[in-house]
């Protein structure tokens, strides 16, 4: 039977009409076409921070550009003490995580199981809250050392790098502000702010939508329709998410 | 599944193709793929010195990851081909927008590197 229906699909003339070329739901294909757009979005601003980044020159009121390092070294209630990149590969650990519960979530939906979807979606909105979280606990942290949209104080002079490579992974480090900080680009405060927050309202919206589609699961509104469709576009808005995420890990905080 | 061959019958709004469980087994295997390759860029970090060879290892794993992400868990290996063609090909012309503007951004650091008068150069050191 169904060798048979995927031989008669695969029969017909691809684009004339009266069958999916693509072999997906409408909503499926709108959704594809939709993150390609916001694809196209975020890249534009990769593209202004790469270009920014790469072109930043020394000038006599900034530094260079500063090791990221240098600046996300924080943790919370580690106060004090220089940690780069530790909490960022938490998060990251976070968003993948949930990713996977999503993922669990889809394939529980195949097989038309109620009580797995709805454990899985609960588990994938509390990973969503847990990262934002994070992300507003690092741009509290961020703000609260002077980094402004329209100004940057992380411009580290040669002493300030001297004196950040002097402390090892782990040990007490504190800004000996007049000596080690000066001015730095301000596109480093303002990109940080608008990248990670265009991401950060992108998985603010991801869990309104998984919690939507939650409330739908648990009311029987999948069940009665007879597939999870909907869990699977959720899932797709989600996992683009996280795929945008392993790009602002990489080049904001790894390079 | 009739309709296929009745092309008066498909709707295309309403349309929902059947789909089957292909378990777990993948995506937990996926999962740990993920989670390692971010280790090792951690690890990486410390070991190695700031290179351009680093930042050429954490792109690619950076695709790397990308890859599993879109393959096993938006499922794009189980797709049509017309698929995925049609959402992987435009972005790979955005990685080639990005590696230009890279290349544009070098050389406007490159110019002032080079072409700026003694006294001006002077202030920056």
């Amino acid at each position: 039977m169904a060798n048979h229906s995927e031989a008669a699909f695969e029969k017909q003339p691809m684009w004339a009409g009266g069958r999916s070329p693509f072999n997906v739901s409408y909503g499926k294909l709108m959704m594809w076409i939709f993150l390609l757009s916001d694809a196209f979005t975020f890249s534009s601003l990769l593209v202004q921070y790469g270009a920014q980044r790469f072109s930043n020159v020394q000038t006599a009121v900034t530094t260079k550009w500063p090791d990221p390092a240098s600046i996300f070294n924080h943790f919370p209630f580690l106060h004090g003490l220089h940690l780069p990149l530790l909490f960022v590969s938490v998060m990251t650990f976070i968003l993948i995580l949930s990713s996977v519960t999503m993922v669990l979530a889809v394939e529980a939906g195949h097989r038309n199981s109620k009580k797995e979807v709805q454990r899985y979606m609960f588990y994938t909105i509390l990973g969503g809250i847990a990262f934002l979280s994070c992300q507003a606990w690092e741009w509290a942290t961020f703000i609260h050392e002077g980094a402004r949209l329209d100004g940057n104080t992380f411009g580290i002079t040669k002493a300030g790098y001297d004196h950040l490579h002097s402390v090892g992974f782990g040990s007490h480090f504190e800004w000996n502000v007049a000596v080690d900080r000066t001015n730095g680009p301000v596109p480093f405060a303002a990109l940080f702010f608008i990248v990670t927050g265009f991401h950060g309202f992108h998985v603010f919206s991801g869990v309104v939508i998984n919690v939507v589609v939650y409330i739908m699961t648990v009311r029987g509104v999948f069940e009665r329709r007879g597939h999870y469709e909907m869990i699977e576009k959720a899932g797709l808005y989600w996992h683009f998410v996280d795929l945008v995420w392993v790009f602002v890990f990489t080049f904001f905080y790894l390079i | 599944m009739e309709f296929y061959s009745k092309p008066g019958e498909y709707d295309a709004i309403n349309y929902i193709p059947h789909t089957e469980s292909h378990g777990t087994k993948e995506l937990w295997r996926t999962f740990w793929i993920l989670l390692g390759i971010t280790i090792f860029d951690f690890i990486i970090y410390f070991v190695m010195g700031p290179s351009g060879f680093r930042n050429v290892i954490f792109i690619t794993f950076g695709l790397v990851k990308a890859y599993y992400i879109v393959g096993a868990f938006m499922h794009m290996k189980n797709e049509k081909i017309n698929l995925a063609l049609m959402i992987i090909v435009p972005t790979l012309f955005i990685m080639g927008l990005i590696w230009v503007m890279l290349w544009e951004g070098n050389a406007i650091t490159e110019s002032h590197t080079h072409h700026t008068v003694e006294a001006h150069t002077e202030v920056h050191k």
